[in-house]
């Protein structure tokens, strides 16, 4: 019978081993802390000079999606390739070491290029995250990316709608709190 | 009389580091025996051929119970009939596993159904870890165990993805879908069955966390959350009764979480049919006299000792014996007495020099694949203890 085990057999052929050896109470899940993003965003970016560009608005979405106003008032979606490009030609920037973004006090005033400005956004931080640690963990962009936002305000708000749990009112939880039930043995009789 | 073989207990402190920490019950003895009930190879393949048979048994029994609507007879209740159906009809609610109960099986005497396990097994980390550490330490080299639950449940649970019995696509197959492992706050005992269990699975190749019910968030539309994530499986050591009986909404957002498919949830709610003790009935009636049952009504049998036993009783609370006289031979009191009760014909245990009774706990994931022993009084209560077994 296949399920009449030998110590050798099943040390091999299973974790069993291992798990005797160290046991189960302090095992971590490596998969255990995955960042919590949402997996999308809707950004307003508003061109406020000839080349110049800021967040007008962005929020949590499903789907990314970039919405463009120019100055002339015209509005347009960017399409992917467009951002891909973008974000390409930024990451280029950021290794040559002139993009704005990683420059200490640079002179944003007027707002940024497309591309700077993209990267400013939660959006392009999802769409950029192959950038990685180059940029994310670069204290200059963290403290430039706030002047690609068209006010304080929106920077804020931006921050804080993309940090709320996305808690909806239909969920439920604290079942069983405080109450203990207990399933030992299952409730077998003998005799 | 029953074979036994001594052996050196595991320490306290090794058995802590395992994750096993109810070593010890409430009287300060030692939970597991230290000793292993000794039996043959031909006994160990009769308690699985048992096993086997059995659930085939339960499977028809439980179709026969939807098909003509006897959720109420069993002591189904009434808001987990929906549930229980859809479950029932489709693949993907896998039963991952489950503990049959059985008198006899060694000294020649015939192995007899008592009852069987299926919702929320315990006894898990006893059989499938501690009865063979003890033969390890034990350096019995030479001897074998009947007990292949921890393989059986890890191809068990990449069956979740492939549904079939053949498990070597899971790799291709699995789509990343998140494993979230459940139980009740405060109960050491439970919450390490269950880290378990989370261990195998995440061995398996499965992305698994770790939470407690009442931390854990549940959308009828969105599904189940857990630090806003979402898991679309779901298990949970906690008793589909206590859930429709004690938190009734969350019977009803689990109900329409699987209607919207958005996760599945194991063991599945229709183990709730093989655990209600109401199906020994079903199965007399549908297999009367076959060799692996014993008798069993809802009315007391008429001149015969018998046990009388709450439908969803736990840990021998509210279980008494009966002799042919309807005199009380013994029993134990508990929290079940308003349930509705099963007579089932009274079956002797087998003993050792002791007197005390011993029952096998056949382990089933897919198919039978584990065995571990119980001994204590003639009822087997929460003082029972654990016994391990070698096959010679």
């Amino acid at each position: 019978m296949k399920y009449i085990n030998r110590l050798s057999t099943i040390a091999a052929a299973t974790g069993l081993g291992a798990l005797l050896a160290t046991g189960i109470t302090g095992c971590s899940s490596s998969t255990q802390q995955e960042a919590q993003q949402p997996k999308g965003a809707f950004v307003i970016i508003e061109e406020t000079a000839p080349g110049k560009y800021k967040i007008k608005d962005e929020f949590p979405a499903d789907e990314t999606r970039i919405v463009l106003k120019e100055l002339d008032g015209k509005e347009r979606v960017l399409t992917k390739e467009e951002m891909d490009k973008l974000v390409k030609e930024e990451a280029a920037k950021i290794d040559n070491g002139t993009s704005v973004l990683t420059q200490q006090n640079p002179e944003v005033s007027q707002g940024m290029g497309l591309g700077s400005v993209l990267l400013s956004s939660i959006a392009g931080a999802m769409i950029g995250s192959w950038i990685g640690n180059k940029l994310f963990g670069n204290q200059n962009y963290q403290n430039n990316r706030k002047a690609g936002y068209k006010s304080p305000q929106t920077y804020q708000r931006s921050k804080k709608s993309f940090n709320k749990p996305r808690k909806s009112t239909t969920k439920r939880s604290g079942f069983f709190g405080g109450k203990k039930s207990s399933t030992r043995s299952g409730g077998f009789f003998g005799g | 009389m029953i074979a036994l073989q001594k052996t050196t207990p595991l320490s306290t402190d090794y058995l802590e580091s395992l994750g096993f920490v109810w070593h010890t019950d409430s009287d300060e003895s030692p939970y597991v025996a230290d000793e292993l009930v000794v039996i043959s190879e031909a006994e160990a393949e009769a308690y699985y051929e048992a096993a086997n048979t059995l659930y085939d048994m339960f499977v028809e029994a439980a179709e026969h119970v939807i098909e003509n609507n006897l959720f109420h007879e069993i002591g189904i209740p009434f808001n987990l009939v929906e549930l229980i159906k859809e479950s029932w009809e489709n693949d993907v609610h896998w039963h991952l596993y489950g503990r049959f109960d059985l008198a006899g099986g060694i000294d020649g005497k015939p192995i007899k159904l008592l009852e069987f396990n299926a919702d929320t097994p315990t006894a898990l980390f006893e059989t499938a870890v501690v009865q063979w550490a003890i033969l390890k330490q034990n350096s019995m080299e030479e001897t074998a165990q009947f007990n292949a639950l921890y393989e059986a449940l890890l191809d068990n649970f990449k069956r979740l993805v492939t549904l079939d019995e053949d498990v070597s696509d899971f790799e291709s197959r699995y789509e990343g879908w998140k494993f979230l492992f459940t139980s009740i706050r405060g109960n050491s005992e439970e919450e390490n069955t269950v880290r378990l269990l989370q261990h195998i699975a995440t061995e398996a190749g499965y992305a698994t966390q770790f939470a407690y019910i009442d931390e854990i968030e549940f959308s009828a539309e969105e599904g189940i959350f857990y630090n806003e994530e979402n898991y679309e499986l779901w298990f949970k050591l906690i008793p589909w009764e206590d859930i429709a009986l004690e938190e009734s909404d969350l019977a009803m957002l689990l109900t329409n979480i699987i209607k919207n498919q958005k996760a599945i949830i194991f063991n599945p709610a229709y183990t709730l049919l093989f655990q209600s003790k109401g199906m020994l009935k079903i199965l007399w009636d549908l297999y009367p006299d076959h060799p692996l049952l014993l008798q069993s009504s809802f009315e007391p049998l008429n001149g015969k000792k018998q046990v009388e036993k709450p439908i969803f009783g736990r840990e021998g609370g509210n279980v008494a014996i009966i002799d042919t006289d309807n005199s009380v031979i013994e029993q134990v009191t508990g929290d079940y007495s308003s349930h509705k009760m099963v007579y089932q014909a009274y079956t002797e245990l087998p003993t050792d020099q002791k007197g005390l009774s011993y029952q096998a706990g056949v382990f089933y994931a897919y198919e039978a694949c584990a065995l571990g022993f119980r001994k204590g009084g003639k009822i087997l209560d929460n003082m029972s203890k654990f016994v391990g077994h070698i096959v010679r």
